[in-house]
């Protein structure tokens, strides 16, 4: 909760509490995601803006293995609680899934060691299309500096090969004194390769973009209920020529 | 016109012992920031950004530095500022971290900002008042906080640093 504080005086408008399912064991059931006015009674406001912050929930599911994806396709209540859903793919095909098919929102990149695959360009141009973005942590390498080198050039080989679209840039604080401002990851940005307007969308724009594709994801269901009802919007068309035939008699 | 050109780069000290911000030392804050420079970008980047680099404002109440760097490696030093962790001072570790509020190429321009963003702050705290005469204090300091001519430091417009 300190560290939610410390975020909303450093200026950012938008926090995600990240939980981690990791599939070492045999069975995890997803568990509900705490609720964020269980921490706050009463969100502070954001720095320059009169709006209240959001705190949304994230998932980040660490997969290394095919048979762990079925659990985002399961119908499990739990899921669609959450707002954001991120995948941490361990090895290629797994990547080539969850760029292509996986119904998730962010692909996360391992910044702590030497990446075991390369990134190839088709995966990368389709996850793109499908406006799925990759995150880079930043955190390890405020901490450590085997930690930097690999987040370095992870985050360099990533930037050939997707020219710098489609990156969040992210922190995986977990004490309040690892977080940074908005305008110094954004200057991190420059160090992973990143351009200066891009590395400021990667903390600005695709950050807003990763959190409308969460709730587009989560009302999916919508959409399935009005294509069942076409009923009422044909009354809706025909109320209106209605109208105008009312207007042009008057 | 020939002249050196520089970069003012304005920042808030962060730190979660309250007692860290009364041992900022100008001295240190420059060796913790060289310190992450030779980190991050080692002996070539420490040599670039150190021609032309001093603590130019301090104030330890409200824990506002500026630095002044070249223009040319500017961005050297704003790369490696995330990566200061702690200060060290008096023999003794604060870990903290430095925020980047404003990057200008004069001190007058990073003294506007400045302006600006204590009085933001200074809204902040009205909210988060109890006390009525403290609520008044801070009024009275945000109507009478303005540019001065004489380049008076910023740090006089501010009354309530015991608040935070």
């Amino acid at each position: 909760q300190n560290i939610v504080t410390v975020c909303f005086s450093v200026g950012y408008s938008a926090v995600a509490l990240n939980h981690v399912i990791d599939f070492k064991e045999k069975k995890q059931e997803i568990i509900k995601p705490v609720s964020p006015s269980e921490l706050f009674p009463s969100l502070p406001i954001v720095q320059g803006t009169s709006k209240r912050i959001k705190v949304l929930t994230r998932l980040t599911l660490v997969v290394s293995d095919p048979s762990h994806c079925n659990l985002l396709r399961s119908t499990s209540a739990n899921i669609r609680l959450y707002d954001i859903i991120a995948v941490f793919p361990k090895t290629e095909k797994l990547f080539h899934i969850a760029c292509t098919t996986l119904d998730v929102d962010l692909v996360c990149i391992n910044v702590t060691e030497k990446l075991p695959f390369y990134f190839r360009r088709p995966p990368v141009n389709m996850a793109i299309d499908r406006g799925i973005y990759f995150e880079l942590l930043y955190t390890p390498a405020i901490k450590d500096s085997t930690m930097r080198r690999y987040t370095i050039s992870n985050a360099i080989s990533l930037m050939q090969i997707c020219k710098g679209k489609n990156i969040v840039i992210s922190s995986a604080a977990e004490r309040p004194l690892e977080l940074r401002g908005p305008y110094d990851v954004a200057n991190l940005g420059l160090l992973f390769g990143l351009s200066e307007g891009e590395a400021k969308a990667a903390v600005s724009t695709n950050c807003r973009a990763t959190m409308l594709h969460g709730e587009t994801r989560k009302s999916a269901c919508g959409v399935v209920y009005t294509v069942k009802k076409p009923r009422k919007v044909e009354e809706e068309e025909t109320a209106v020529p209605a109208c105008k035939k009312a207007k042009t008699q008057a | 016109m020939v002249r050196f050109k520089n970069r003012y780069v304005l920042c808030e000290v962060v730190s979660e012992d309250p007692r860290c911000r009364q041992c900022i030392e100008d001295r240190a804050l420059g060796l913790a920031v060289r310190d992450a420079i030779t980190r991050v970008h080692g002996d070539y980047g420490l040599a670039c950004c150190s021609i032309s680099f001093t603590v130019k404002y301090l104030n330890a109440y409200t824990g506002t530095v500026l630095l002044r760097c070249r223009k040319d490696s500017y961005r050297l030093l704003c790369s490696a500022l995330p990566f200061v962790r702690c200060l060290e001072s008096r023999a003794q570790r604060y870990p903290c971290f430095l925020n980047t509020l404003h990057v200008g190429g004069t001190i007058r321009t990073c003294q506007k900002f400045l302006i600006q963003y204590n009085r933001t702050q200074l809204l902040r705290l009205l909210q988060n008042c109890t006390n009525e005469e403290e609520r008044q204090c801070i009024q009275k300091s945000l109507l009478s906080c303005s540019l001065t001519e004489e380049q008076s430091q910023s740090g006089d417009e501010e009354e309530d640093d015991g608040t935070e």
